[in-house]
C-alpha cells in the first residue's frame, strides 16, 4: 500500500501536459494496465502512487486531504474552496492550461465598461424589472466574491454546466463568467470581456494539501518527488556556461556575479583559468561577450539537465505548513 | 441539536406555549412545508443568501431548499390561498441555514400582520408583541436596535442626485446595512471623464427617440445584431442620464455633507426625530411626510407601554434584505453574551407583489430565534 497519492488529470492536453512535467523533472508515471487504467506507479519514488481524476475531482480531493498533491486548474482549487489558502498550498505554476476566468457581457452593452458601469446596469435593471440580472457561470464562489468584491448586489446566478457563452443569445442569463483562453470564443458569441472583470488568471499548478495525512513515510516520499521537481525547475532557468583562459581570476568572477547575475557554483577559476558559471538565460549572451573581450578563445554553454541544491524551498514551503 | 429529550421537550414547551400567546392575540397558526422552491429565496435575498442554503433539486429539476426563513413561506401561503385582508399568521417551525459551522437549523417563532391599513400603529404593536416574546423567555429589558428603510428612500429621492447615485445609495444602504462606513469610498468615485466623454456631450439634451436612434446606429455600424438581455432603449436611456450629468458626475460635497449627518443619526427615538427635523429645515429638505410617520410611531410605541429608554434608533441601520419598506428593529441579548439578534423584523410593503401577489399588501412581522432566546434568558 502506497502512501503519497498523487492526482493527475485522467484524459487530454491536461494529462499529456502533466506527463511531460513529471518526465522533465525525471519522473515517469507508469499505468500499468495501459492509457485507461486510473491507477499509475511511479518507479523513481518509493511509497508513491498516482491515480487519474477529473481535474475538478483533484481539487475536491486536495480539498477533503484524500490525495497529498494534484495536479489541477487554479481556478478550479479556488472555485472549490473559497478558503483555498487555509487547506492547500500551491506548489508552482507548471506553465500549461493557461486561462482567465472574466466577466463577459453582451456587445451592444456599450454602455458597459466596467464593472462600475455593471453595477450601476445590475441595480437599474432590478429596480425597473423587479428581476435581477441572470449570470450563468459554473464559478459560482468565484463569482460571487468578486460581484461583492465590487458591491454589486442585484444578480443571480444561473449554474452552467457546459456551453455558457450561448447563454446571453438564448436568454437564459444575461451575462456570464466563464473561462477565456484567447477570447475568440467569447467574440464569436457576441460578447465582451469588461475591462477590469478579470476574475482571475490561471494556469495549472502542482498543489498540496494541507489536510492529507502527512507521516513520515509521506513526507519522505513528498521529499524526493519535490527534490526532483525543484532541481528541474531550476535547471530550466539556469544555463551553464564554461571556458578556460589564464586571465580569467578573482576579480573577472565578481564582476560577472555583478553585471550578469552569474554565480561560480564550483569555486576557482582554477590554477589552470578553468572556469564554470551559471546565469539565468536572459545574460547568458552579454556573459559570452564579456568573457571574450577579457580573454577567453572559446565559451561553451549548455542547459543543464538538474541542479540539485541543499535547500530545496517547494519542501521546506510545504514543511512550514503542515508542520 | 440536543440528545437530552427533557431539554427539547422543555424547549418545544415553552416555544409553544409562546405561540399560545400570538394565537390568543388573533394570530392564525400555519404550518408551511419545510421544502420550498428556492426560487423565491434566491430573487428576494440575492446570492450572500446562496451559501446559506441547503440547496437540492426535485425531479423534474426545480431549485429547491429548505425553508430558511418562513416570513417568505407563509405570505406564499396567504397568496396561495386567496385569503381577505387584513389577515394575520403565527408560526413557529425549524429553519435551515449553514452559517458556517454550527447545528445548522434553528427554531423559529414569529408573527406576520398582512394587510392592516393604520400602519404606525401596527408597527408599534409588532413591536411591543416582539418585546412580549422576549419577556416570554425571561429577558426583560432586550436593546433594541431600530431604523426606518423608507425613511432613507425619502431622504434620497429629496436630494439633488442623478438617478444613477439615487440607485446606488438605495442599494448600498439596503444591501450592506453599513453605508456609513461606504460613504468615504462613495466619495471617491470619481469624477474622472467618462471615455465616452466626446459621445455624451453630443447627446446631452437630446430626447430618448433621437438617443435611441443614435446608438442602434452605432450597433449596427459595428454590426452588433444580438442585444441580450437589455433593450437599445435601455442603453440609450443610460448614456442620456450620463450625458445630463455632464461634468458634474460626482455626489457633489452638499450632497455629502447632508448624507453624512443624516447618517450619523443616532440614539433615544425622540432625540434623533428632532435632529431629522433639525437636518432636514438645515438642508432645505422637504421631508415632513415621513418624519411625521416616525413621530407617530414613536408615539403609539410609548402609548402602548414600551420603554424607549431601551430603544437606541439609528438612521444607519438597515437590514440586508431588499423588502423591507419601513421601520426595522432586532432585539439583543442587553448583557452581550448572545451574538446574534434574539429577534428581527419590519415592515415589508413590497414583498407580496414582488411574491408575485396582485395587489400591494401592507405588511409587518418579526421572526424569534427561540435557541438564541433561551441563551438570552439562562445567562
Amino acid at each position: 500500500m502506497s502512501a503519497l497519492i498523487i492526482g493527475v488529470p485522467s484524459k487530454g492536453r491536461l494529462q499529456e501536459n502533466a506527463h511531460a512535467f513529471f518526465k522533465r523533472a525525471g519522473i515517469s508515471l507508469v499505468q500499468p494496465r495501459g492509457g485507461r487504467d486510473y491507477r499509475g506507479t511511479v518507479p523513481e519514488i518509493e511509497d508513491a502512487e498516482v491515480v487519474y481524476l477529473s481535474a475538478a475531482e483533484i481539487a475536491g480531493n486536495l480539498s477533503q486531504g484524500t490525495i497529498h498533491f494534484g495536479v489541477t486548474g487554479e481556478d478550479l482549487v479556488r472555485e472549490t474552496m473559497p478558503d483555498a489558502d487555509a487547506r492547500v498550498l500551491m506548489i508552482d505554476g507548471l506553465g500549461f492550461g493557461f486561462a482567465n476566468v472574466v466577466v463577459a457581457v453582451p456587445q451592444a452593452w456599450i454602455d458597459v465598461r466596467s464593472m462600475q458601469d455593471l453595477d450601476d446596469v445590475a441595480t437599474a435593471f432590478h429596480a425597473k424589472r423587479g428581476k435581477r440580472m441572470r449570470v450563468a457561470t459554473k464559478y459560482v464562489n468565484l463569482t460571487r466574491s468578486f460581484f461583492a468584491q465590487h458591491g454589486i448586489a442585484d444578480y443571480r446566478i444561473v449554474e452552467s454546466a457546459g456551453a455558457t457563452e450561448g447563454a446571453p443569445a438564448t436568454g437564459t442569463a444575461e451575462l456570464i463568467v466563464d473561462i477565456t483562453t484567447t477570447g475568440s470564443t467569447l467574440a464569436a458569441n457576441g460578447l465582451k470581456v469588461v475591462d477590469d472583470g478579470v476574475i482571475l488568471r490561471s494556469q495549472a499548478n502542482l498543489v498540496a494539501s494541507l489536510g492529507a495525512n502527512w507521516g513520515q513515510r509521506e513526507r519522505a516520499s513528498a521529499r524526493a518527488l519535490l527534490d526532483r521537481i525543484a532541481a528541474e525547475r531550476v535547471a530550466r532557468t539556469t544555463r551553464e556556461v564554461r571556458s578556460r583562459f589564464k586571465t580569467a581570476d578573482a576579480e573577472l568572477v565578481a564582476e560577472a556575479k555583478g553585471r550578469f547575475r552569474a554565480i561560480a557554483p564550483l569555486g576557482g577559476p582554477t590554477s589552470s583559468g578553468m572556469l564554470t558559471l551559471l546565469c539565468p538565460p536572459e545574460t547568458v549572451h552579454e556573459l559570452a561577450i564579456f568573457l571574450r573581450q577579457r580573454g577567453a578563445e572559446t565559451v561553451m554553454v549548455a542547459a543543464p539537465e538538474y541542479i540539485f541544491e541543499r535547500e530545496n524551498p517547494l519542501y521546506e514551503a510545504l514543511i512550514s505548513k503542515i508542520g | 441539536m440536543s440528545f437530552d429529550a427533557a431539554d427539547t421537550r422543555a424547549r418545544n414547551g415553552r416555544a409553544e406555549a409562546l405561540v399560545e400567546l400570538y394565537e390568543r392575540a388573533a394570530y392564525v397558526r400555519v404550518q408551511p412545508a419545510i421544502l420550498q422552491p428556492a426560487d423565491a429565496f434566491l430573487e428576494l435575498s440575492g446570492e450572500e443568501l446562496r451559501r446559506r442554503l441547503f440547496l437540492t433539486t426535485d425531479a423534474d429539476g426545480r431549485e429547491m431548499c429548505l425553508r430558511p426563513d418562513l416570513t417568505i413561506p407563509t405570505c406564499r401561503l396567504h397568496i396561495e390561498s386567496s385569503a381577505p385582508v387584513p389577515a394575520s399568521y403565527c408560526y413557529l417551525g425549524r429553519v435551515f441555514r449553514d452559517r458556517g459551522g454550527g447545528a445548522g437549523e434553528y427554531l423559529q417563532a414569529g408573527i406576520e400582520s398582512l394587510g392592516r391599513e393604520d400602519l404606525e400603529a401596527t408597527d408599534a404593536e409588532t413591536l411591543a408583541l416582539a418585546l412580549d416574546s422576549a419577556k416570554h423567555f425571561g429577558v426583560e429589558k432586550p436593546m433594541i436596535r431600530m431604523g426606518d428603510v423608507g425613511l432613507f428612500s425619502a431622504f434620497v429621492a429629496a436630494l439633488n442626485l442623478s438617478p444613477a447615485w439615487r440607485r446606488r445609495l438605495l442599494k448600498d444602504f439596503n444591501r450592506t446595512g453599513t453605508l456609513a462606513a461606504d460613504l468615504s469610498s462613495l466619495k471617491q468615485i470619481s469624477s474622472a471623464p467618462s471615455p465616452h466623454a466626446g459621445m455624451l456631450a453630443a447627446l446631452e439634451g437630446s430626447d430618448l427617440a433621437s438617443a435611441r436612434a443614435f446608438v442602434a446606429d452605432l450597433l449596427s455600424i459595428a454590426g452588433i445584431s444580438n442585444v441580450g438581455g437589455r433593450t437599445v432603449g435601455e442603453i440609450a436611456e443610460r448614456f442620456l442620464e450620463q450625458a445630463s450629468l455632464g461634468s458634474a458626475g460626482g455626489l457633489g460635497s452638499g450632497n455629502c455633507t447632508a448624507l453624512e449627518r443624516y447618517l450619523s443619526v443616532e440614539g433615544d427615538p425622540d432625540e434623533a426625530l428632532a435632529e431629522l427635523r433639525a437636518l432636514a429645515k438645515d438642508s432645505n429638505l422637504d421631508l415632513s411626510a415621513g418624519l411625521d410617520r416616525l413621530e407617530q410611531r414613536i408615539g403609539f410605541m410609548a402609548a402602548g407601554g414600551v420603554d424607549l429608554s431601551i430603544v437606541r434608533f439609528s438612521t444607519a441601520f438597515g437590514r440586508a434584505l431588499d423588502y423591507y419598506t419601513g421601520m426595522v428593529f432586532e432585539l439583543y441579548d442587553p448583557r452581550g453574551q448572545v451574538k446574534w439578534p434574539l429577534i428581527a423584523g419590519g415592515r415589508y410593503d413590497r414583498l407580496m407583489t414582488l411574491l408575485g401577489g396582485k395587489n400591494a399588501i401592507p405588511a409587518v412581522g418579526f421572526a424569534a430565534w427561540i435557541e438564541q432566546l433561551e441563551q438570552a434568558g439562562a445567562a
